[in-house]
């Protein structure tokens, strides 16, 4: 491990020895009951989590085991909807589509993140680094769903992005961007990477920040350029915030709604669908609960088996 | 740097997330036990037909509630407070969900423990399956709703096998929707469109003329499935108006999947390769469409009596309407035009004679007057007084191909209503294929029989 790793670690385990000690403390003091005081204290919140998270959770595992359209009654269906979700080719379409997204959602966020962050880092102005990243995090406050009406205007044949297209002599590239077949995914993808590019810049930008200066001015030292102190100083010190950006935007991609839902509805044909998408379709549409549940819980578990590897590869240790 | 504690803590950590899972896991199985959704038994509302029924309300205070979407708003206001001028002791409360989301909270307002009075029914064979709505049949004998056309009555029977399309009646119109086509008079002028085609052939052919004439033909957007609206204004009469409506009422052995049906969708696609469509159609949405047909491009645009009162604002005196010209010439016109809003009564209203006396309302002189001047077709009879319409306004076009329509019993239901999940899974994805050139019109008819079967079945 690196001295930097060595560095922090340092400080995290004195601060750690010192918490073990404030708990002792307290524990002597109040005995036993410190325990379920503390409790207590968490009640709202979990009665809050309880009600919101904990229970719907448990419905929508009961009611993908049901054939059922919401109203009338239900009927006992077993394992039919996950058999369902498993073997039409439709809804395993969509699931690799959401897969594909991370290119757009995660990827180039973040690779455009680095290149911002570590180009900001150098600019001495305040004001200047404070203007950079207010621009870069506007698209981020916008809802998805705004930002996907605006993005369809902007994708129509006559709209923004053909202008501009034709503008610099692209005329050939021009296209009705979200109509065609190969084009809209990547195009609805494109607009998840505008809104998510702001965040994951924000989070690198902070976490450049807390890197010891002197490090950059020892690798300048040793003779190493803007590439390699990127590689030795700036990626291994931004470890924990991109593992932070990963988990946020694979966590986008793979439960994305809005941005698609506003812009495509998962068209044309079914180029751009995502289980998202089909969930909404499924079980507010054609009133098909069991079977939107079903898939609604497999994506979960999708996501949990994508994200806790990457939460493992990027903790400090 | 695996400090011994920590990895330790990790363990325990883990243990935890073990436990926690298998609780929800039990707990899902505990839940399970007990199945979703109402317990109630089967209640037909054949008792209905026999109960007593009057059509005077009396002196005494009578409060009514009704459930409908915020897009009807405007003309359920002006229904409202005529219906009470006529009526004083009854006073009419409404509530108005977003449109969006109507589908959804309607079912559930319909099955609640006390629904509304008169309730928007957006499937009334659904609303009639689960018992929850009044069967009209007694009020219609004694109304003498039998006078009305009988196209605008047949979209809310449903029949003792729960198939829509005949028997008895169960909901009531505040007006309808008309489809056809706007043009460019200007443009059309330019083509030399003197009257409107006798044919499709014909319109096929003033389509080419506009090409040659470096025009835009027909201005449409299919991002959301629009070009079926041109599909089927021409399946209407390639099929039939009876064969195109029972295959929304799912009447059993309905099919689309025949030579008239890919008829229609041949011309559509001869439409399309010919570039008489929009290129990139398939990035276009609806209010794309429409902005481009009032900046002038497109002679044509297949649309309905919902976007009238734009299109006269912002092409005043240019715009004209007329109904889908016939697949042969000579044969009579139709058009999808379904109800703004059809109005049921709640099986547990404990007002049905008020209520039944609002539907009534509905198709009065008044009422009329409230639906055209809210953008809708009157529902009514032909020897009733046509409401007045501004002079200038597209509308007055639009309320005479209604008129020819309906009296010819020309109104279908769209196909969009067929099934629940049509749209999304069938008529949105095929049409886009079929208009990228990725299937042929034979694939088309059959893709979309194929999911309306599987849904059907189901």
């Amino acid at each position: 491990m690196s001295t930097v790793d060595g560095l922090v670690s340092d400080v995290n385990l004195a601060d750690e020895a010192a918490a073990e000690g404030r708990r002792a403390r307290w524990a002597r003091r109040y005995g036993a009951k410190a325990g379920w005081s503390g409790w207590l204290f968490a009640l709202p919140a979990l009665v809050m989590y309880a009600v919101f998270a904990l229970y719907p959770i448990l419905t929508s595992i009961q009611y993908s085991f049901y054939d059922w359209n919401g109203i009338g009654r239900a009927k006992w269906v077993g394992f039919d909807n996950y058999v369902e979700v498993f073997t039409d080719p439709r809804l395993l379409g969509s699931i690799w589509h959401a897969f594909f997204l991370i290119i757009f959602f995660t990827i180039f966020p973040i690779l455009i993140g680095l290149l911002v962050a570590s180009v900001v880092r150098e600019i001495r102005s305040k004001v200047l680094t404070a203007t950079a990243r207010t621009i870069m995090f506007l698209p981020y406050i916008i809802p998805g769903a705004a930002a996907a009406i605006a993005w369809t205007w902007m994708y129509t044949p006559n709209g923004a992005v053909n202008q501009l297209l034709s503008a610099i002599g692209l005329e050939s590239w021009t296209r009705a961007w979200l109509g065609d077949f190969t084009w809209a995914l990547p195009a609805v993808g494109f607009i998840g990477t505008w809104i998510l590019t702001g965040l994951c810049t924000l989070l690198l930008l902070s976490g450049i920040g807390k890197i010891d200066a002197t490090l950059y001015e020892a690798a300048a030292l040793d003779g190493a350029g803007r590439w390699k102190q990127f590689r030795t100083v700036t990626l291994p010190g931004l470890k924990s915030e991109i593992g932070v950006c990963v988990t946020i935007t694979v966590i986008a991609a793979l439960a994305s709604f809005d941005v698609v839902f506003m812009s495509t509805q998962g068209g044309p044909g079914r180029a751009t669908m995502v289980p998202g998408v089909e969930v909404y379709q499924l079980g507010f549409t054609e009133s098909r609960i069991g079977t939107a549940s079903a898939l609604a819980i497999v994506l979960a578990l999708l996501i949990l088996v994508v994200v806790i590897p990457l939460q493992r590869l990027f903790r400090e240790d | 740097m695996n400090h011994p504690r920590r990895f330790g803590g990790r363990h325990r950590r883990l243990g935890k997330v073990a436990v926690a899972t298998m609780a929800v896991i039990g707990l899902g199985v505990a839940v399970t036990a007990c199945a979703p959704g109402s317990s109630s038994s089967d209640t037909t509302s054949a008792a209905a037909a026999t109960q007593a029924v009057s059509t005077t309300l009396g002196t005494e205070p009578i409060t009514l509630t009704m459930y409908d979407g915020q897009g009807l708003k405007k003309l359920d206001e002006a229904l409202i407070a005529g219906f009470q001028k006529q009526y004083p002791n009854v006073t009419i409360t409404g509530t108005w969900d977003p449109d969006d989301v109507t589908t959804q909270n309607q079912p559930r307002q319909l099955a609640s423990a006390t629904p509304p009075d008169l309730v928007r029914l957006i499937s009334v064979t659904d609303a009639v399956k689960n018992g929850l709505v009044t069967n009209l049949d007694p009020y219609a004998k004694a109304y003498g709703w039998d006078q009305l056309p009988a196209s605008q009555l047949v979209q809310f029977r449903v029949s003792a096998d729960n198939v829509a399309g005949s028997g008895s009646l169960y909901a009531k119109p505040s007006g309808f929707t008309m489809t056809g086509l706007y043009y460019n008079k200007a443009l059309a002028q330019q083509i030399g469109m003197t009257q409107p085609p006798a044919s499709v052939d014909d319109l096929t052919t003033l389509l080419g003329k506009a090409k040659s004439a470096g025009l835009q033909p027909i201005m449409t957007g299919n991002q959301q499935g629009g070009a079926v609206l041109s599909y089927q204004l021409m399946l209407n009469t390639s099929m039939g108006v009876k064969p195109t409506s029972d295959w929304v009422f799912n009447v059993a052995g309905s099919t689309i999947d025949n030579p008239d049906s890919v008829k229609a969708a041949t011309v559509l696609d001869q439409w399309n390769k010919a570039g008489y469509l929009p290129e990139g159609v398939n990035g276009i949405d609806g209010s794309t469409a429409s902005g481009e047909f009032t900046k002038g491009t497109g002679v044509f645009y297949p649309s309905g009596n919902w976007d009238a009162t734009t299109l006269t604002t912002s092409m005043p005196g240019n715009v004209g309407f007329m109904a889908m010209p016939p697949m042969t010439a000579g044969g009579d016109q139709a058009a999808m035009s379904d109800a703004a809003t059809a109005f049921g009564i709640s099986a547990k209203s404990t007002q049905k004679d008020a209520a039944a006396a609002f539907l009534n309302y509905l198709s009065s002189d008044a009422a009329r007057q409230a639906a055209i001047d809210a953008g809708f077709m009157p529902s009514g009879t032909a020897s009733q007084p046509a409401p007045t319409i501004p002079a200038g306004s597209v509308l007055n076009d639009v309320q005479t191909a209604f008129q020819t329509v309906s009296a010819a019993n020309g109104q279908v239901p769209f196909v969009q209503n067929a099934t629940p999940g049509i749209s999304n899974r069938a008529w949105n994805p095929e049409s886009q294929l079929l208009l990228d050139g990725q299937s042929t019109p034979e694939q088309f008819v059959a893709n979309v029989q194929k999911e309306y079967e599987s849904e059907l079945s189901r």
